[in-house]
């Protein structure tokens, strides 16, 4: 019987002060979900500079970032690696250093206008101002707006251009809007980032093959190229890469069946592209 | 009242004299430790991936749910969910404060969130669910019931003696997968800033009512919150162990109600008048940590009103069902 009494003193007295305890916080947390009071929040840090001055040929760890649409992200690759990945491993491959992806921030169908206010969220900002090589591709979805749907009736159809959506003519309509917010992007970045490569992925015209669009989309990708040349000819940290010619000949080979991004080759193709201009 | 007293410790000793404490806490020292590798496991390969950097891991975090925003496969209530978590995250990232600080009571934090709905309220039926039909299969009902008691005096000691041990369930899980994860995970962590406050609004997040709380006072808060859903489930085991004579039975009731739940929690949210059952309200947590609610309109005091009429309900049905019934065999 002794040990009944000690087992019912100290179940008793342990359990009364677990409930008093739970109790509290149950009290608490009522409170504090029902009346919330904006309190004060631990101050931003502020955001980390980077220091090193030296391009990324000079350094042993190469860091990638890569940002803008779907091709940034690699849609169309069914490996999903894109030519962020594909670049981090030919880049390793040719220089034998060790690189790294420190983020693919792509996302599908981002326009010009989605990525102005992304590049001043201060995730985004930390891993560009990480970065020793940035990979942007942009634009596509500014110019052809409409046009993947377009492309998507015709596939389905598969008669000639008749069910077409997209007007020829509108290409160029937006073009003029787009640039300016290219070169704001661009520059921006260089503020974020005044160290690190910009890689600006030229865009191609997927509808080369189509042939009310093949001309108006050919001059509105190159216009829409020469806009951006601007902005990058007066930054020697800045390139452009060049994939209209890759792709002009070449789109049963190196598109993927949405018929507008690329699929696997046709990533391994601007990988090595971007390797051959920054190694 | 001075009758009670005697019965509620002959209850309690019953309670520990036949173990079923004991499987709690075994339960948890053999569950906690294989949680917790699997998830140090997990973080390790995350950390691998990310360079050992957080922000990277989140940035890439809010990136990804971004991407499946714009997929037409994504289900509306999903993409409101991952838009609330978007938002949460760049506020964890405006702020500079890791949201997954590895240590054990980021651990029990989280595991605890996970375990409200399913993993304690199985703990609390392996006394609950016993209780009185435990008496009845042996048949010592009969004994219990030719003292000069009233019946219903029998039955409350025995619902006292559920709640202490529904305290002393939920304080030892939380000090058990503290004191575990901690082994794994390193014993600091009190201080960590954790926010709450994020009021949703449809997809929206409300941040103006944010507020940082140090984590070991969000974790009493959700101890509170663990504890209130607890007793409800105990009142509900209780009033299935009294109307079921089988101790089995009674638990796969139970049981079944509890998967419901959770199945119903995925995909209820066009069934807009299940939020009345108990089951889907049990996620109390989530509105501390400001995860949208499963079904549009349910708030805390929803919830906790949900839930009160429950158990009060199934008291009630208890007490009136023990003290009129014939105990036969």
């Amino acid at each position: 019987m002794n040990s009944s009494k000690w087992i019912w003193r100290i179940v008793s007295i342990v359990s009364i002060l677990a409930t008093l305890l739970l109790l509290i916080g149950f009290v608490y947390a009522i409170k504090d979900i029902q009346y919330p009071q904006a309190g004060q929040t631990p101050s931003a840090a502020q955001p980390q500079e980077n220091h090193e001055a030296k391009g990324p040929e000079a350094k042993k760890e190469i860091k990638i970032a890569a940002i803008g649409d779907s091709l940034a992200k690699g849609t169309g690759d069914n490996t999903g690696m894109g030519f962020a990945r594909r670049t981090v491993n030919e880049l390793a491959k040719d220089t034998g250093k060790k690189v790294i992806l420190l983020n693919n921030l792509g996302i599908n169908g981002l326009t010009t206008t989605g990525l102005l206010p992304k590049l001043e969220e201060r995730g985004t900002q930390y891993v560009l101002g990480q970065a020793d090589i940035i990979l942007l591709s942009i634009g596509g979805n500014d110019l052809f707006q409409g046009a993947e749907s377009a492309v998507k009736g015709i596939a389905g159809t598969s008669s000639t251009a008749t069910g077409l959506e997209l007007d020829p003519k509108d290409l160029l309509k937006g073009l003029p809007k787009a640039s300016t917010q290219l070169k704001a992007i661009l520059e921006r970045i260089r503020a974020i980032n005044p160290n690190a490569w910009i890689v600006y992925i030229g865009l191609y015209n997927p509808f080369g093959d189509i042939k009310d669009l093949q001309i108006p989309g050919n001059q509105a990708v190159s216009s829409w190229n020469q806009a951006a040349l601007e902005t990058i000819n007066k930054n020697s940290n800045m390139m452009l890469v060049p994939t209209f010619d890759l792709f002009q000949h070449n789109l049963d080979k190196y598109l993927s069946s949405d018929h507008f991004h690329p699929n696997g080759d046709g990533y391994q193709q601007i990988a090595e592209r971007i390797v051959q201009a920054i190694r | 009242m001075n009758s009670v007293l005697p019965l509620i410790k002959n209850e309690t000793i019953k309670i520990i004299k036949k173990k079923r404490f004991y499987v709690i806490l075994l339960i948890l020292l053999v569950l906690v430790p294989i949680f917790t590798y699997a998830q140090m496991r997990s973080a390790e390969q995350t950390r691998a991936k990310f360079h050992g950097d957080w922000r990277l891991e989140v940035q890439q975090q809010i990136t990804d749910n971004e991407n499946s925003l714009g997929s037409d496969r994504v289900p509306e209530e999903w993409k409101k969910y991952r838009k609330v978590l978007v938002q949460q995250l760049q506020y964890y990232l405006d702020h500079d404060i890791n949201p997954n600080e590895p240590n054990g009571v980021t651990f029990t934090r989280e595991f605890m969130a996970n375990s409200i709905t399913l993993f304690i309220p199985l703990l609390i039926m392996a006394i609950a669910s016993d209780i009185v039909s435990g008496e009845r299969t042996t048949g010592t009902i009969k004994m219990l019931l030719t003292r000069p008691v009233k019946r219903w005096k029998v039955l409350l000691s025995k619902l006292v003696a559920l709640y202490m041990f529904t305290s002393l369930t939920v304080v030892a899980a939380f000090v058990i997968t503290y004191v575990i994860s901690g082994a794994f995970f390193g014993y600091q962590g009190f201080n960590l800033p954790v926010f709450t406050g994020f009021q949703i609004t449809g997809s929206n997040v409300d941040l103006s009512a944010v507020h940082a709380v140090p984590q070991w006072k969000y974790l009493l808060m959700q101890g509170g919150l663990v504890w209130f859903v607890s007793l409800t489930v105990a009142s509900l085991a209780f009033m299935v162990s009294v109307l079921i004579r089988s101790t089995a039975a009674s638990i796969v009731v139970m049981m079944a109600a509890l998967i419901a739940g959770s199945i119903l929690t995925n995909m209820a949210s066009a069934w807009n008048s299940a939020k009345y059952l108990f089951m889907v309200n049990l996620d109390l947590t989530d509105y501390l940590s400001g995860t949208p609610a499963p079904i549009e309109g349910m708030t805390l005091g929803f919830s906790l009103t949900v839930l009160s009429v429950w158990a009060v309900a199934a008291l009630i049905i208890s007490f009136l069902v023990f003290t009129r019934r014939d105990i036969l065999n």
